[in-house]
């Protein structure tokens, strides 16, 4: 069992007080008892000379018998060869010789005895007392008084009663005072025990009221301090904690800590998302077996390798392809059986992308160049070996010449257009235009190319179109060019619609859609790029610089306007043109 | 007693690296069928050569692992778990071994193939090496995590391999029965779809060492209803 400190406190003080009461009370018992046997003999001694003052022994052999009465004594007359002459509770002439009697010998010596002793003649516990009776210088005889001793003991016990009683109050008062104090002195103690058992668990429990002045407020108080201090101390923590928790969260690189044999421990959100993985299906697992990816694993192994922090790009393979940057580097300030290293993944396949399409770009400028100028040098040469003696051919291919001359100028123009309008070079004189006008001026060229192929052309156009804000050539251009696609696109008796309609969000919508070929709804978010061609070879036949739709999101940015394409490989495309509508104030229709 | 402790860890570490190795080797393998099978879908040359030059990798890496099992074998005397683990990795490691060899084949089909024009659009064969790759996978995360169901779910998705193998092989029996001069591409491409149909053989039979290694009972010629009953 647990022995607190109460139990010890209070067991000390009622054991004190318990032993002060014992040995207080015994004692005094004793001292009692002494004074009591003291008095009774002294009474009879004092009797005893009273008796033998005035008196001989013959004398009080015919007094005594009153005397004895008087005196509440048994009193005895013993001659001086020990023979009892008298004795005032039994027949002295049955009694021995009482000369070897303690009290006779001790007066016979001192003048004076006194004994306690077993009467055999009363069979009871008598003290005696005894003088010599003097007859001149001589001892005549001796006088001796007894008083049982029953009376002696009769007090000693009634004083045995209220020593005990004193002795239970007492004891009782003190067990009492002993609990008092005893709880009153360690329950401060324990309420200071309790306070650090629950901070020790971890609970802040508040702060702690001692209101004694002695060591246990002062300790009290300290502890109140240092609670006080914890407790900015652990605030000051968490605080550093959070904010390195939420950077660690809302970095928008991938973060993955490997522990010290190389399982992993810590992970990102931005890296799970990256991954496409849960946390908890990798915790625990090595980056090899969570994903199988071989480049991270040569790059792992090299760093394992040497030790050098190393930056290399890897491709994930799971679902969209994507290119990452991994830096992986040790993590410092760690104890040296506990080496963690860090790896650090960035989405780099925006900025791939980027630079394919510049690549791209380069390639395909070069490539569209080349195409018409390989073929102009091939007849120019041909001309030159004395083709252009002959009439009708030098004819034929001078037309081809200009042919691709054409085409390389319409690029180039192609080319200088979106330079322009990426630049911001282009002037856009914006006024408030009515599309409905407009569309009717273009209709009349697409139709023309449109009855070439058999291809109708619909439109479907309301009475009265809110004026939008545009630059009236650059509208021609965006139309003529979605229109040109469309027609390029449908194969012969097809249809080309063109409707338009106020989209009520501020914007006109023009949707031309046409019964053509299609594009997989793959390719569609390409389409704006420079150069992009859905079918390669059939687009180029058809004599297209790739560049068109790119003209066109670039001019329709310009605009503030936007562009959406609908398609169904086969069943054909819907390209919708949305522009801003004018402002109110000088919003004329036309 | 302190040799002792040092010589078991050093023997648990020597499995681990079995275990490391394997998966390792897996991921290659599984890499190897996807770039073949990119390098056939979109006519890419150069990535073919890099997967035909890769199998080398895939062979050392399997002589690293014979040689590392046959040692465990021969100096720790493993028994009862260590030693079904370590049979299984000699035989494992045999079946990612032809696996890459069967990725350096499509490799090779897919190099004749991008001289000529496309036959035909590949549906069911991306359809295909995508399932053979997740079998593979699959069959490892078996055998690393000892779980027996993903192990049979390799079983049956090898079914699926088969059937697919088959439908191609119909459909380009029409095409060359309609123009013989397809015949050289058609026969081509039936020897990619081959090679899958066999990666996903080996596949399964890994998920057979496998169930073998953790129940063992033996599967392997038994059909996946049978299995998962039994």
């Amino acid at each position: 069992m647990k022995i607190n400190l109460f139990y010890k406190l209070f067991g000390t003080y009622v054991v004190i007080a318990l032993v002060a009461v014992i040995i207080i009370n015994l004692q005094m018992g004793a001292h009692i008892k002494a004074t009591i046997q003291e008095r009774v003999e002294q009474n009879l001694l004092a009797n005893s000379h009273l008796l033998t003052l005035t008196s001989s022994l013959a004398d009080l052999e015919n007094t005594v018998d009153r005397i004895a009465a008087i005196a509440d004594a048994r009193i005895t007359l013993i001659t001086a060869d020990g023979r009892v002459v008298f004795d005032s509770e039994t027949n002295a002439s049955e009694m021995d010789n009482h000369l070897n009697r303690t009290e006779i010998q001790e007066a016979r010596v001192k003048g004076q005895g006194s004994a306690t002793r077993f009467s055999r003649t009363l069979r009871i516990d008598t003290l005696y007392a005894a003088i010599p009776i003097f007859r001149g210088k001589e001892i005549e005889g001796y006088i001796r008084l007894a008083r049982p001793l029953t009376e002696v003991k009769k007090s000693i016990h009634e004083m045995n009663i209220v020593l005990l009683q004193s002795f239970l109050f007492v004891g009782a008062l003190s067990f009492l005072i002993a609990f008092l104090f005893s709880a009153r002195f360690v329950s401060p103690i324990q309420e200071m025990e309790q306070f650090t058992t629950r901070l020790r668990e971890g609970e802040m429990p508040g702060t702690l009221l001692i209101s004694a002045a002695d060591e246990r407020g002062r300790l009290a108080r300290n502890i109140n301090h240092l609670v006080t201090e914890l407790k900015e101390k652990i605030d000051l923590a968490q605080e550093e904690k959070g904010k390195l928790e939420a950077a660690f969260a809302s970095m928008t690189d991938g973060v993955l800590v490997l522990n010290n044999s190389g399982a992993i421990e810590v992970v990102n959100a931005a890296f799970t998302h990256m991954f496409s993985v849960r946390y908890a299906d990798i915790e625990g697992k090595t980056p090899l077996d969570a994903f199988r990816n071989i480049a991270l694993q040569k790059a792992l192994d090299r760093f394992r390798g040497n030790g050098v922090p190393l930056s290399q790009e890897i491709l994930l393979e799971e679902g969209d392809i994507r290119a990452v940057d991994v830096t992986i580097s040790p993590i410092r300030g760690l104890p040296r059986n506990d080496e963690k290293t860090m790896l650090v993944f960035h989405d780099v396949t925006r900025l791939k992308n980027l630079e394919k399409m510049r690549v791209d770009f380069v390639a395909n400028v070069t490539h569209e160049i080349k195409t018409p100028l390989t073929a102009i040098l091939g007849f120019i040469e041909t001309l030159k070996d004395g083709a252009i003696e002959e009439k009708e051919i030098a004819r034929h291919f001078l037309e081809t010449i200009h042919n691709h001359a054409q085409r390389l100028n319409r690029l180039v123009d192609d080319l200088l257009t979106i330079s322009n309008i990426e630049m911001g070079e282009t002037k856009m004189s914006f006024e408030d235009l009515s599309l409905i006008s407009v569309i009717e001026s273009v209709l009349p060229i697409i139709e023309q190319q449109a009855a070439r192929k058999d291809i109708k052309v619909k439109k479907e156009l309301p009475d009265a179109l809110p004026p939008v804000k545009a630059d009236r050539d650059k509208v021609i251009q965006i139309l003529l060019n979605v229109l040109d696609n469309a027609v390029k696109f449908t194969d012969r008796e097809g249809a080309v619609s063109i409707t338009a309609h106020d989209n009520e969000d501020g914007r006109v919508a023009v949707r031309i859609s046409d019964t053509g070929i299609g594009i997989p709804k793959a390719e569609i978010p390409r389409l704006g790029e420079r150069f992009y061609r859905v079918d390669k070879t059939r687009s180029r036949e058809m004599g297209g610089t790739g560049l068109g739709l790119s003209i066109v999101k670039h001019l329709l940015m310009a605009h503030g306007g936007a562009l959406s394409i609908d398609s169904r490989p086969g069943r054909g495309t819907s390209v919708s043109i949305f522009f801003p509508v004018a402002k109110e104030e000088n919003g004329i229709s036309r | 007693m302190g040799t002792k402790i040092h010589t078991s860890s050093q023997y648990e570490k020597e499995l681990k690296e079995v275990k490391e190795n394997l998966i390792y080797m897996g991921a290659l393998a599984e890499k190897a069928i996807r770039e073949a099978t990119r390098s056939l879908l979109e006519r890419d040359s150069n990535l073919a050569r890099e997967v035909i030059g890769a199998d080398r990798e895939i062979d050392d890496i399997d002589e690293e692992i014979e040689e590392k099992c046959i040692r465990l074998l021969a100096l720790r005397q493993p028994t009862a778990r260590d030693l079904r683990f370590i049979t299984a990795a000699i035989k494992i490691n045999g079946h990612l071994e032809r696996i890459g060899d069967m990725a350096a084949k499509i490799s090779e089909k897919a190099l004749a193939l991008n001289e000529e024009p496309q036959l035909k659009p590949y549906i069911d064969l991306p359809r295909m090496a995508e399932i053979a790759e997740g079998m593979i996978r699959k069959s490892l995360d078996a055998l690393i995590n000892e779980d027996c169901d993903l192990a049979h779910q390799v079983r049956i998705e090898d079914e699926k391999v088969d059937n697919l193998n088959e439908q191609i092989f119909r459909e380009l029996l029409t095409f060359m029965m309609e123009d013989p001069r397809t015949t050289h591409r058609a026969i081509l491409i039936t020897q990619v779809s081959k090679s899958l149909e066999r990666i996903s053989d080996h596949a399964r039979s890994i998920a057979d060492t496998v169930i073998y290694m953790i129940t063992g009972k033996n599967v392997r010629h038994t059909d996946s209803e049978q299995a998962i009953k039994g």
